[in-house]
């Protein structure tokens, strides 16, 4: 499904990710994990293309996302993304947020796309909540229309860049039972997240990076129980123990 | 001593009018140019992007007297073309309104976080649809307030275009006088009709702001 291939990417001088190679098969959810800095969010967003890389090969269902005549828009239609931050549209209520893709990219019409995006919010718990605007839901509320949002698009798989980092923590959970849902539904997923519990639970493989390289790659089980690099082994004892 | 005011009531309208309707066409027109303006420096636009600055620092730099003149007698000079008073008012005030407006929409736009034009493109929109369905609303809505503030400067600069003897209620207020010489009656009256016309829009402007300001 995606499949990276020596992915290097500097700014000016500064290598931001150095010879990186992953793939993620259909069905798979492989979690990013490494201190920050490491490269995950770079590299994750390589993946759709909001981030050019300079050598190496990206490519998701065949299509080779840094090539000069990929269709971006219609690539980024098939590969949804979360953010940190929700980075929802400010003026539009939720059912809106979750509707104008549908009716843009989708050409969908706007009654299959409200009755899309009903279902959907319905699906992430926020029925309710549909005609408020975003200022108005809290921090967990926004990230699951967000998910909603990606959702609606039928994408083929979903990019997380560390969907819980700026949640407050009795929202982490709201948010994580959502992701969980849709793992288990299948949905391919590579998901950036410092949250390991989450990732022992629903991650098939784990990577670990660190300083713009991939450090580790293997199944979540062996990550967990047994790293075999020292920098993860420190990693993970530093983070497992607070 | 307001019977002057009353005798005279059709010719004030008609200049009342006048004023409305030079502030009504050059608000929609610099809008336009403002808008346009604010995209092309926006996607800073090779070559158009410069040129657009230069025409903002130029107006910038340009008492409006000056403007409403080069385009009532410089420009038909230059490009030998006729014109009337009253087109030359509308075209100055356009484009001198207009550079003033693309810098408020052009702080608007750059208002809108990159973050936000990231994840509407990761959700398949082209750039083009991103700018209409996303930059352009939200950078909008957040300069409602200094949009009109301008649209009300611009109301009281067409008082100017008197000058050049365009018939607004300025220049029919001072035809007035001239024949029955009342300035204090005349003159506090117009005054009254500017300070009325400019809270209307202030108010106007504070209700859509209140309507479409985007909270985040």
């Amino acid at each position: 499904m995606i499949d990276i291939q020596n992915v290097s990417k500097s700014y000016g001088a500064v290598p931001v990710l150095q010879d990186c190679s992953l793939s993620v098969k259909r069905g798979e959810v492989v979690v990013v994990c490494g201190p920050s800095g490491s490269g995950k969010s770079t590299l994750i967003k390589c993946v759709n293309g909001l981030e050019p890389y300079q050598s190496g090969s990206i490519k998701v269902a065949g299509v080779e996302v840094g090539a000069r005549h990929t269709n971006l828009p219609k690539l980024r239609a098939k590969i949804g993304m979360v953010f940190q931050s929700f980075e929802l549209y400010p003026h539009l209520c939720a059912l809106e947020n979750v509707m104008l893709a549908q009716i843009h990219v989708l050409r969908r019409s706007r009654d299959e796309a409200r009755t899309r995006a009903m279902a959907l919010l319905t699906r992430v718990g926020l029925a309710e909540r549909a005609h408020q605007m975003p200022a108005d839901l809290s921090g967990g509320q926004q990230q699951r229309v967000a998910i909603a949002r990606t959702l609606a698009l039928d994408p083929d798989a979903i990019l997380l860049d560390e969907p819980t980092s700026a949640l407050d923590p009795e929202m982490v959970s709201e948010v994580l039972d959502v992701i969980t849902a849709l793992a288990r539904d299948g949905m391919t997923m590579m998901v950036v997240t410092h949250e390991m519990g989450f990732a022992r639970r629903v991650a098939d493989r784990v990577i670990f990076m660190d300083q713009g390289r991939v450090v580790e790659d293997a199944a979540a089980e062996t990550f967990f129980a047994a790293p075999a690099s020292a920098r993860a082994r420190e990693f993970l004892s530093k983070i497992l123990a607070h | 001593m307001h019977d002057v005011i009353f005798v005279n009531r059709d010719f004030l309208a008609a200049g009342l009018l006048a004023t409305l309707q030079i502030s009504a066409i050059s608000i929609v027109c610099g809008t336009l140019i403002g808008a346009v303006v604010a995209l092309l420096r926006y996607l800073r636009v090779p070559f158009a992007a410069r040129f657009c600055a230069l025409y903002v620092g130029l107006i910038q730099g340009a008492p409006l007297l000056v403007v409403l003149l080069f385009c009532y007698f410089a420009l038909p000079a230059l490009f030998g073309y006729k014109t009337t008073a009253y087109w030359a008012t509308v075209l100055s005030f356009s484009v001198f309104i207009g550079a003033y407006l693309a810098e408020d929409i052009r702080a608007g736009l750059q208002s809108v976080s990159p973050k936000l034009t990231q994840a509407a493109l990761a959700c398949g929109l082209t750039m083009p649809q991103v700018l209409r369905l996303v930059v352009l609303p939200i950078g909008v809505r957040s300069v409602i307030p200094p949009i009109i503030s301008q649209y009300v400067r611009l109301i009281k600069f067409t008082s100017v275009a008197s000058i050049i003897s365009v018939q607004e209620l300025t220049g029919n207020a001072l035809l007035v006088n001239a024949r029955v010489f009342e300035p204090a009656t005349i003159l506090s009256f117009v005054a009254i009709v500017y300070l009325i016309v400019c809270q209307a829009v202030s108010l106007f402007g504070r209700w859509l702001n209140a309507r479409f300001a985007v909270r985040t």
